[in-house]
């Protein structure tokens, strides 16, 4: 793991200005271009973060869990350092869809929060993953802390499809899906104008996921080959 | 303004805690670059010093 070759520092360059343009495209798009929602007026403008912070929370925490199986099945420390690196992004974008959620529950709901089954689970989520990077920190043999995150790292993930599916099981107060809906394709639920500032923002979302786990994948690389060097130094 | 002040306090939170996180993990990158060219160097002093 010598110096980062130039061709991976110029593709995480390019990746940083295509989120960056569609990151000012999107926020163009979902607060002047986009009509207002004929129900909900402005407020359901929040739509346009709510909706693709879940959804690449979600996709954090499949690579979560692709990362744990691969890390128990061939104790490698790179898929270890991708479950790592994806459950830290996947803790931020999920505690930011509860706060986006409990903002837009304020106008349309009248309350910050309920017991609602999908928040609930959502919290539960969200406490599940703190506990994942908690127990990251706390546990000091490196491998123990990596087995047990990854069992961790893999019921966690079993949370997603009890979430996505508690607006069917429970009567809830928040709304079924509208994207990802198994008997309607979005642009049968969704105006053509919403779904399009819609797109853009889960595009520019999806970018900077990308981007910061880039990142955080490299912060990685390099905590484990300075704790490498010290330990041969101290050998 | 009606309920632009709850779209304008969304928008604020998340792109500022998305700026902050990016902030940290930067300096975090930094901060291993650094230490990791320190034990670099200080390796090659040793090795010069063995030779």
């Amino acid at each position: 793991m010598e110096n980062m070759a130039p061709p991976r520092r110029r593709r995480r360059g390019i990746l940083a200005g295509l989120t960056l343009i569609f990151i000012v495209i999107g926020l163009y798009w979902g607060l002047i271009v986009a009509p207002p929602d004929a129900y909900q007026g402005e407020a359901q403008r929040i739509m346009y973060l709510h909706i693709p912070s879940i959804l690449t929370a979600y996709l954090s925490f499949f690579l979560v869990f692709v990362g744990s199986c691969l890390y128990l099945w061939k104790r490698e420390k790179r898929d270890d350092n991708l479950a790592h690196s994806a459950a830290e992004i996947g803790v931020v974008l999920t505690a930011l869809t509860i706060v986006e959620g409990a903002i837009w529950g304020r106008p349309t709901w009248g309350v910050w929060w309920t017991w609602d089954a999908r928040l609930t689970l959502t919290a539960v989520l969200l406490l599940i993953f703190i506990g994942y990077l908690m127990l990251r920190s706390l546990v000091e043999e490196e491998s123990r802390a990596a087995s047990s995150a990854a069992i961790l790292g893999i019921i966690g993930f079993l949370d997603i499809p009890l979430i996505h599916m508690s607006v069917y099981w429970w009567r809830t107060l928040h709304q079924p899906p509208s994207i990802l809906r198994p008997d309607k394709a979005p642009w049968e639920t969704i105006h053509p104008a919403l779904l399009t500032a819609l797109a853009i923002n889960f595009v520019a979302f999806l970018l900077l996921f990308f981007y910061l786990l880039s990142l955080r994948l490299r912060v990685g690389e390099l905590t484990e080959e300075i704790k490498t060097r010290r330990m041969n130094r101290g050998a | 303004m009606g309920s632009w002040r709850y779209v304008f306090l969304a928008y604020g939170i998340v792109w500022g805690a998305i700026v902050l996180y990016f902030i940290t993990l930067k300096r975090r990158l930094h901060r291993a670059e650094r230490e990791l060219a320190q034990l670099r160097a200080g390796e090659e002093i040793r090795i010069d010093g063995q030779n």
